[in-house]
């Protein structure tokens, strides 16, 4: 798949996560190299990793004010009264839903399954991939998906001297 | 009629969600139990009674399926309604989970009148929605 291919299936899907569960709407999505762009300072940002049919990664990153409303929209809780701890384990779901959703859908009806979000350093750069920035109305947040190849079939090694019995 | 339902997520903030859209729902509920993955779940089962299981798949350790499979083998607890939860969206995961015997099956994200709904379903409740 190609990466013009994949970049609306991630704005779709953010979208629609955003805007059912966490009352967020995406105004604008722009896609730019990983390697181009920073993280925002305070960062939360998580990764998990998929297999199955498809294989790759999927990662967040967004900052620490952007996460705190996402987290208090999310919980129904007032934002002040979050620990960070909360609003990582939030961005973590968060993270969570969109790359199940985005997998769903670029898979198709084939199986996968997801590994737990991981939290990643706030100063990590990101990916020499596609980077989505989705602006909201609550800032902006960074996805992104990395494809792997599918592994290369093994051709068994036949010992001549074997095969020819 | 007060319902005991037993959330089994291993994100806490998932099982915060699911609790709070319950609420919304107007179901007069009994007791929140709750289990981060199929092991602590079934520990709950065995000593709390459970009207319903609200269950996520993906979680470390015993998975949701897992869960599913020995909650439907055991005599004690076969006839508890189960709910899954989850992000995965594909066909053939549906079919398998309710071919283990769920009863139904939510998409996350979902809308809280999707799972307002299902627990209609499956408790035959008269929620007072106020969402």
């Amino acid at each position: 798949m190609q990466a013009s291919e994949l970049s609306p299936i991630i704005a779709d899907c953010c979208s629609e996560v955003l805007d059912a569960m966490y009352f967020t709407t995406v105004l604008e999505v722009t896609h730019v190299n990983g390697t181009t762009i920073k993280p925002q300072p305070e960062a939360f940002s998580f990764s998990l990793r998929f297999r199955g049919d498809l294989r790759g990664t999927f990662g967040i990153s967004l900052g620490s004010s952007s996460a705190r409303t996402l987290a208090s929209n999310f919980l129904g809780e007032d934002e002040d009264s979050l620990s960070s701890a909360e609003i990582a384990e939030v961005v973590g779901e968060l993270s969570n839903m969109l790359c199940g959703s985005i997998v769903s859908r670029i898979g198709g009806t084939r199986n996968y399954v997801l590994s737990h979000p991981e939290a990643c350093p706030p100063e990590d750069p990101f990916p020499d991939v596609l980077v989505s920035g989705l602006e909201t109305d609550t800032g902006i947040i960074h996805t992104w998906v990395a494809l792997e190849a599918p592994p290369m079939p093994v051709v068994p090694q036949v010992n001549p001297e074997l095969a020819a019995h | 009629m007060a319902f005991n339902i037993l959330i089994v997520d291993d994100s806490p903030a998932m099982r915060r969600v699911v609790r709070r859209v319950v609420d919304l729902s107007g179901f007069e509920v009994g007791k929140y139990l709750e289990a981060g993955d199929g092991i602590q779940a079934l520990s709950v089962l065995y000593s709390e009674w459970v009207d319903l299981i609200v269950t996520d798949i993906n979680m470390p350790g015993m998975d949701g399926e897992q869960l599913l499979m020995a909650v439907r083998k055991d005599s004690m607890l076969a006839n508890i309604p189960v709910l899954v939860v989850s992000t995965d969206q594909t066909a053939s995961r549906i079919e398998g989970m309710m071919a283990h015997g769920a009863n139904g099956y939510i998409s996350k994200p979902f809308m809280p009148a999707a799972l307002s709904e299902q627990m209609n379903l499956l408790l035959g409740g008269v929620p007072n929605a106020s969402f």
